[in-house]
C-alpha cells in the first residue's frame, strides 16, 4: 500500500504491514479458484475422456472418436434390425425425454401466464407464494416417493408418459413461476388502462400489451420447465414404467455394464454441450432485443 | 352552470348542448365516499378544470367519466348525449392523459401514438398518416421512430397527449398531466395545451390541485373537497368571490380574519372584527343573519401601508393601526408582516416606493376584499 503524505513523496508500509490488506482477499480468491475447480474439474474431465481410449482409467490419452460412434450408430443399427458391438441403446430414452422436456415446457408456460401476472396483486399473496414454491425445498425423493403414492394408491394414475409429465411439471413449476415473478411484479398494470382507454378490447390488451411485456417471464419460464424436466432424475425413479428417460437411462447403465461407461461420458458430454447452447439461445430469446425495451 | 362564460378558451360550436352531463355519481372505495353525488356539466368545447387537493376525489370522478372507475351510484353518465353509463372505457369517445405518462415500453413514439387507431383496425398508412399529424400537433415529428426510453419527461408527456388525441374523441380527460414536470416545463406546457384547446375544439376536463394552473387555462373551474363540489364558475369568481373561507384559502388568500355580521346591503357586508369595523363585498350566496360568524378574506397585495392616521378620510372603514414585524424580500416583492390588535396581516409589496419604514397602519379598499361563510361544518 503506498501512502501519499501532505508533502506529496510517497513511502511504502513494509510488507509484513502490509499483510492484513491483502490476506482476506487472498483467501477469497484462492477459495474462489477452489469452488470453480470443484465444479468444472469432473465436468471438463468426463469430456476429455470421452474422447480417450481407455476412459475406464481415468488417465487421457490414445483420442478416439469411437465411443461417439459406438452411441449414434448402435442406435442406427437397432433400427436396422442389425446387431451391433454394444448394448447401449439412447435413442428412446433421449426422444422420451425430449418429448417429456417439451411437454413440461409448454405446461409451465401455460400455467405461468395463467397465476404469474395475477399473484403479485392479490392482498394475500404470502400464504401462495410459500405454496407454490414450497415444492423446491421438498427434496426431490420425497416428492417422487409421495407422488407415487399418490398416483398410485389414491388417484389411480397409470404410471407411463403422464406421470412421468405430472411429476416434471410439478418440479419445474416452481421455478418457472419465480422466473415469471421476477418479470410480472415490475409489470406495471396502469399500461392495461391506459389500453383499455385508448378502445383496446380485453384479448387486445392481452395480447398486444401484456404478453409482450412479459415476454421473458414467459421464455425463462419454457426454458426452466424444459431444461428441469430434461434433466430430472429422482422423481422419474417413481413415476416410470417401462420407458426410461434419458438421465435414468445414464444412471441405470452406469451402474450395471461396465463397458457402456465409456459411452456414457460421450452421452453426457453431447447433453451437457446440448444444455449450454439451448441455454444461449433462450437466453438470447428472452433478453437479446429487451434491452430497448427496458422503461 | 352550461352556458359558456367568455374565459381563456376560443371558438365554440354553435351548438350549447352539454358534450358531457354526470348525474348523481357516487363512489365509494370500502367505506370511504370518494365522490358523494356529484353532478357536472361541460359544454363543448369548453376547458372545465375539476380543482382540488389530494383526496378529493377529483381523479376518482375522472375515471368515473373515462369508464375506468364503475361507479357505487350513478343517476346517468351521458357523452354527446347518449348514456355510456354501461358502456366500457374502450368503447366511451374520450381518452386520458395520464400523469404517470402509462406509454407503452414496447413500442415505439409512432406505435404508442397509432395503438388507438390500431385497436380500431385503421389501416397501416392511414394510421401513420395521422400519428404525424399528431405529433406534428405537438411539435415532436422527429420522433416517430424513437424508443420511449431515450424521451425526457416533458416529451413523454406531449407523446401521450398525442396518443389521447389522435383518435379524436369527443373528450380529453388530463389528470394531472402537468404533475411530473419541473417549474419551467410545467408554465411551457400550460401554454400548449391552452394552444391546443384552441386550435382543436374539444371539451377538456382537466384535474389538478395547482390554482394557479386551473386559474391560467380554465373557462370555468370546480373546486372540490371530501366528494364534494364546494363551489364552481369561471376563474375570476373563484379568485375574487371565494364561496367560504375554505375556497378562500385554497386559492391562496393570505389574510382571513374571523368576525361577526352585522349587515349585508347593496352586495356589501358590514363586519365586526374585534373593535373594528371591516367592510367587503358579499360572496357568500344568500346572506345568512346578522350575528352568524363570517370570514374577511383580503388578498396580501390588497393591502396597503400608511403612516397617517386617517382620521375622516372615506376609506377609512378597512384601516387597521399596526406595527411592523417581520419583512421577508422575495426579490419581485417584499412580504411583511403587520401586527395589529386583530392579529397579524400580512402584506405584499411590488413597489419599493410603497414601502414604508416609519408606518402607523395599514388598509384596503373595501372592494377589493370579500366577505364569505366560515367553512360549512362537514362538507
Amino acid at each position: 500500500m503506498a501512502i501519499t503524505n501532505l508533502s506529496g513523496t510517497r513511502f511504502r508500509l513494509p510488507f509484513w504491514r502490509q499483510l492484513g490488506d491483502w490476506a482476506p482477499t487472498g483467501i477469497s480468491i484462492i477459495f474462489g479458484y477452489a469452488v470453480l475447480f470443484i465444479l468444472y474439474f469432473p465436468i471438463v474431465m468426463l469430456m476429455i475422456l470421452s474422447f480417450s481410449g481407455e476412459p475406464n482409467t481415468g488417465i487421457p490419452g490414445d483420442w478416439t472418436i469411437t465411443w461417439y460412434e459406438d452411441v449414434i450408430f448402435a442406435d442406427i443399427a437397432k433400427r436396422d434390425g442389425e446387431a451391433y458391438g454394444s448394448n447401449f441403446r439412447v435413442g428412446d430414452p433421449l426422444l422420451l425425454s425430449i418429448m417429456l422436456a417439451f411437454i413440461t415446457a409448454v405446461a409451465c408456460v401455460i400455467a405461468v401466464l395463467i397465476v404469474g401476472p395475477i399473484l403479485p396483486r392479490i392482498k394475500w399473496r404470502g400464504p401462495f407464494l410459500v405454496g407454490f414454491l414450497m415444492p423446491l425445498m421438498i427434496p426431490g425423493i420425497v416428492g417422487g416417493v409421495g407422488l407415487f403414492m399418490w398416483y398410485r394408491l389414491v388417484i389411480h394414475v397409470k404410471m407411463g408418459i403422464w406421470s412421468l409429465v405430472l411429476a416434471h411439471f410439478v418440479w419445474a413449476f416452481p421455478f418457472a413461476l419465480l422466473a415469471m415473478l421476477v418479470v410480472a411484479s415490475r409489470f406495471d398494470t396502469r399500461l392495461m388502462e391506459a389500453a383499455e382507454d385508448l378502445g383496446a378490447k380485453p384479448w387486445q390488451r392481452f395480447w398486444q400489451i401484456e404478453i409482450p411485456i412479459l415476454k421473458p417471464g414467459i421464455y425463462a419460464a419454457g426454458f426452466f420447465g424444459f431444461l428441469l424436466s430434461f434433466n430430472e432424475l429422482p422423481f422419474s425413479i417413481f413415476m416410470r414404467s417401462g420407458q426410461d428417460t434419458l438421465p435414468l437411462y445414464l444412471w441405470i447403465q452406469s451402474g450395471a455394464h461396465n463397458t457402456t461407461v465409456p459411452l456414457i461420458f460421450a452421452m453426457s458430454t453431447i447433453v451437457t454441450i446440448g444444455s449450454i447452447g439451448l441455454t444461449f439461445v433462450a437466453i438470447k430469446l428472452a433478453f437479446g432485443g429487451g434491452k430497448n425495451d427496458v422503461k | 352552470m352550461t352556458s359558456s362564460e367568455a374565459g381563456a378558451g376560443g371558438a365554440r360550436a354553435a351548438d350549447d348542448s352539454p358534450v358531457l352531463s354526470v348525474q348523481n355519481a357516487t363512489h365509494q372505495f370500502g367505506s370511504l365516499v370518494a365522490v358523494d353525488d356529484v353532478s357536472i356539466t361541460a359544454g363543448r368545447g369548453e376547458f372545465l378544470t375539476l380543482l382540488g387537493e389530494s383526496g378529493s376525489g377529483k381523479t376518482t370522478l375522472l375515471r368515473v367519466i373515462a369508464g375506468l372507475e364503475r361507479p357505487t351510484q350513478l343517476g346517468g353518465i351521458f357523452i354527446e348525449g347518449q348514456d355510456v353509463s354501461a358502456v366500457p372505457a374502450s368503447r366511451r369517445n374520450c381518452t386520458t392523459v395520464f400523469q404517470h405518462y402509462a406509454l407503452f415500453p414496447h413500442m415505439s413514439v409512432g406505435q404508442n401514438i397509432e395503438y388507438g387507431l390500431r385497436v380500431r383496425g385503421v389501416s397501416l398508412s392511414e394510421r401513420r398518416e395521422r400519428a404525424m399529424e399528431a405529433l406534428n400537433l405537438v411539435r415532436l415529428p422527429e420522433t416517430y421512430d424513437r424508443r420511449v426510453h431515450q424521451l425526457s419527461g416533458g416529451e413523454r408527456q406531449r407523446i401521450s397527449l398525442a396518443r389521447a388525441l389522435v383518435t379524436r374523441p369527443a373528450i380529453l380527460l388530463l389528470d394531472e398531466p402537468l404533475g411530473a414536470l419541473d417549474e419551467k416545463l410545467r408554465v411551457d406546457m400550460q401554454v400548449e395545451l391552452l394552444d391546443l384547446h384552441r386550435k382543436l375544439g374539444i371539451t377538456f376536463i382537466y384535474v389538478t390541485h395547482s390554482q394557479e394552473e386551473a386559474l391560467t387555462m380554465s373557462d370555468r373551474i370546480i373546486l372540490m373537497r371530501n366528494g364534494n363540489i364546494v363551489q364552481e364558475g369561471p376563474p375570476t369568481d373563484l379568485f375574487d368571490r371565494p364561496g367560504n373561507r375554505f375556497v378562500a384559502d385554497f386559492m391562496g388568500v393570505e389574510n382571513l380574519l374571523e368576525g361577526t355580521l352585522e349587515a349585508v346591503s347593496g352586495g356589501r357586508a358590514s363586519v365586526r372584527v374585534g373593535d373594528h369595523e371591516l367592510g367587503g363585498i358579499w360572496s357568500g350566496g344568500d346572506a345568512p343573519a346578522a350575528g352568524t360568524k363570517v370570514c374577511v378574506a383580503v388578498r396580501a397585495e390588497r393591502v396597503r401601508l400608511s403612516n397617517e392616521s386617517g382620521e375622516g378620510r372615506e376609506d377609512a372603514v378597512n384601516r387597521l393601526p399596526c406595527r411592523a414585524g417581520i419583512t421577508i424580500y422575495k426579490g419581485k416583492y417584499v412580504d411583511r408582516t403587520l401586527d395589529t390588535d386583530i392579529g397579524a396581516v400580512k402584506a405584499r409589496i411590488w413597489d419599493h416606493e410603497a414601502d414604508l419604514a416609519d408606518l402607523t397602519s395599514l388598509w384596503w379598499r373595501d372592494d377589493e376584499c370579500a366577505v364569505t361563510l366560515m367553512e360549512a361544518e362537514d362538507s
